[in-house]
């Protein structure tokens, strides 16, 4: 007995210094911080630094994006920088992992605000994550403009939340128009991957397509699947005209393969998870003629966005992805907010607010009052293995 | 004051420190080899967290709410399960870990793939280390009477406990769903401090993690436990600045601690070698005086 109550003193002992070692640590912070306050606040001052922390996932099965959303966003900052597009501020770039686990995403927000002292945040980049550092970014008053979390209702009641993407309900609404007016289908089967991205897509396409044709299957896979047989074979036999993959690139290829595989003749439609080159890589000829919708598109013509590939492709050595190009408007915003409104976090915030009209390379883009996006969606279809503007 | 970053991770060093104890009380002490204690953390964190938004709970009943439903699957898993030995078990929490994520994934109620937002935050630093401390102690009690004995015993070998009159079913179970219960109350502080839950953070993966906590702590060693838990919560933390190599220097420092100690930090206390789940019944037991703390 005797000897556990010491052992129980110990435990309190070492469980107290950790929080005093923490606490140590985090009393030097607040000593460092005036200095950049200063600075940040300091109008007179030379030059002003401002930060700003990217968050998404650099490790880990979603790494790809979260790459690409930081690459984005650096060609933005280095452009700001060297063309000292305001003279007298500075962009500092700090980009931190979430490793696609939002519990860790929620460090890396905190992180980011505590001890960098970011003045904005251009992430998350998975919906979860986003939806993790919401209430941390609100409470510590960051304003932060995910470049790609597309969940429903994400920015609301959170004035430092916005986003500069597609929503899926806008994406998968105007897809199942598009279909039912321009292509004259009627007859759809939904085949979904069960995240949020791919219900949310699920639900819009299905109510807007059951009000102007019909739905005649729902399916749903798991993102990593490999084999599709079983739901394409309960969508054959409702003799469906078109099919809706609301889903990522890599399982749309393989269920056009294997559909073809089966005899299933049907267009296949998508939303902006079909944007990759991997789509043609993997599903070769059974893509051919798929129609998607998407924010971005690398064969634009207009000289900023071949301005941004050529320079993406120089950096990074491939071609960028619509993630990198979203994050890249992005972070092009909160640079037209620090134009407009000054440096500080509050003045950001409400820089990002009003942005109206703002000429992206992923179209012109709008804020509404929610901090959602109002943009153009591009339809895309897959002609000769390339990616063609078909509206 | 403590800048919210460091409090942040105090508090998940906590959460960490009630999840390894606890697997802890299976793995280390009872030899159950459970890799799905995550699903136990999530049952908790999910059934809080409703308990709180849809039933209007304050927040000490919520936590209890979620620990008993924890608790309730941990027998529930106990139960079937107990049959089963080493891989064989592993396996099945395996596939439960599973089913539980992906029941959250598809339930209306949970928000399903959208997961859960809203949750009032009332998870604070005060409330983590009552509930550390109560955890700890309630586990060392537990460990330091008959039922600890019995479950050490079980761990050391099953028949020859069975011989000696123990009843294995019952401590196993008893071992899984006291386990579970303490996962549960980690959910519960998990979810009402993030204020947002996702089936997405408790799959294999942070199974595995807590594993990695108890093994590189020490299985079989409360203390182990806690210190594998702060280590592994703040060494992702300090390899922030290494950027790209995080995950890299992170595997690198798991894979030399399991070279150079692999009894793990602290190790079972008498046991001067590693730990084997072989050793004779008879030589442990008359040390296992001193085991637990």
């Amino acid at each position: 007995m005797k000897m556990n109550k010491s052992y129980f003193n110990v435990l309190a002992v070492l469980l107290l210094s950790f929080v005093l070692v923490f606490a140590a640590a985090g009393c030097t912070q607040p000593g460092t911080a005036p200095e950049q306050e200063d600075g940040a606040n300091g109008e007179s001052a030379g030059s002003v630094v401002v930060k700003l922390g990217t968050v998404g996932p650099l490790t880990g099965g979603a790494a790809t994006y979260g790459t690409s959303v930081r690459n984005g966003v650096k060609i933005a900052v280095d452009e700001f920088n060297d063309n000292e597009e305001a003279p007298g501020i500075f962009l500092e770039l700090v980009s931190e992992d979430s490793e696609g686990d939002w519990s860790k995403a929620a460090n890396a927000f905190s992180k980011l605000i505590d001890q960098d002292k970011v003045d904005v945040i251009v992430g998350a980049v998975l919906s979860s994550e986003t939806e993790a550092g919401g209430p941390i970014v609100k409470s510590a008053k960051v304003p932060t403009i995910s470049p790609s979390s597309t969940s429903t209702g994400l920015t609301l009641d959170n004035p430092y939340l916005f986003r500069n993407c597609l929503s899926d309900e806008v994406q998968a609404s105007q897809l199942a128009e598009y279909a039912v007016e321009e292509l004259g289908l009627g007859k759809f089967a939904i085949l979904y991957t069960n995240n949020d991205y791919g219900v949310a897509l699920k639900n819009a396409f299905e109510e807007t397509a059951n009000s102007l044709g019909e739905v005649l299957a729902v399916e749903a896979f798991m993102d990593n699947d490999e084999n599709f047989k079983p739901q394409l074979t309960s969508i054959q036999q409702k003799d469906p005209e078109a099919i809706f993959v609301a889903g990522y690139y890599t399982e749309a290829a393989k269920i056009a393969q294997q559909a073809v595989e089966q005899g299933l003749e049907v267009q296949f439609l998508g939303a902006d998870g079909f944007y990759s080159p991997v789509l043609v890589e993997i599903g070769g000829d059974t893509v051919e003629g798929a129609i998607f919708t998407a924010g971005f598109h690398s064969g634009d013509e207009s000289p900023t966005v071949q301005n941004f590939v050529n320079t993406y492709e120089e950096l990074f050595g491939e071609e960028p992805d619509m993630f990198a190009a979203q994050a890249y408007d992005a972070a092009r915003i909160v640079i037209e907010a620090i134009k407009s409104k000054g440096t500080t976090s509050e003045q950001i915030r409400e820089g990002l607010a009003e942005t109206k009209d703002f000429p992206g390379i992923t179209g012109n883009t709008s804020i509404d009052e929610e901090g959602d996006t109002i943009k153009d969606v591009l339809i895309l279809k897959v002609t000769d293995g390339v990616f063609e503007r078909i509206r | 004051m403590i800048s919210a970053y460091y409090l942040q991770i105090i508090i998940l060093a906590g959460i960490n420190i009630i999840m390894a104890a606890s697997l802890n009380l299976i793995t280390g002490f009872t030899g159950q080899l459970s890799i799905g204690h995550a699903a136990f953390m999530s049952i908790g964190a999910y059934s809080s967290a409703l308990a709180t938004l849809a039933l209007g709970f304050p927040f000490l009943p919520s936590l209890l709410f979620g620990a008993f439903v924890a608790a309730f699957f941990g027998v529930l898993v106990g139960v079937p399960t107990l049959k089963l030995k080493g891989d064989y078990l592993a396996i099945a929490t395996l596939g439960f870990g599973e089913i539980v994520r992906i029941v959250f994934l598809n339930l209306e109620i949970t928000g399903g793939a959208v997961g859960l937002r809203g949750i009032p935050k009332n998870t604070t630093l005060l409330w983590v280390i009552v509930a550390v401390l109560l955890t700890l102690f309630v586990l060392n009690r537990i460990l330091n009477s008959r039922v600890g004995r019995a479950l050490i015993a079980i761990r050391e070998d099953e028949t020859a406990a069975e011989s000696m009159g123990i009843n294995t079913t019952y401590f196993k179970t008893l071992a899984f769903g006291v386990g579970a219960f303490f996962a549960g109350i980690g959910g519960g502080l998990f979810s009402h401090y993030f204020r947002y839950i996702h089936p997405g953070s408790f799959g294999f993966m942070r199974s595995i993690e807590h594993l990695c906590m108890v093994v590189l702590g020490g299985l079989g060693n409360m203390w182990g436990s806690v210190l594998g838990a702060v280590a592994l919560t703040t060494i992702p933390e300090f390899l922030r600045a290494s950027a790209d190599y995080r995950q890299l220097f992170y595997g690198a420092i798991l894979v030399i601690m399991m070279r150079v100690r692999p009894q793990g930090l602290i190790g079972e206390r008498m046991a001067g070698k590693s730990f084997s789940l072989g050793d004779s019944i008879l030589k442990k037991l008359s040390i296992t005086k001193k085991t637990g703390f």
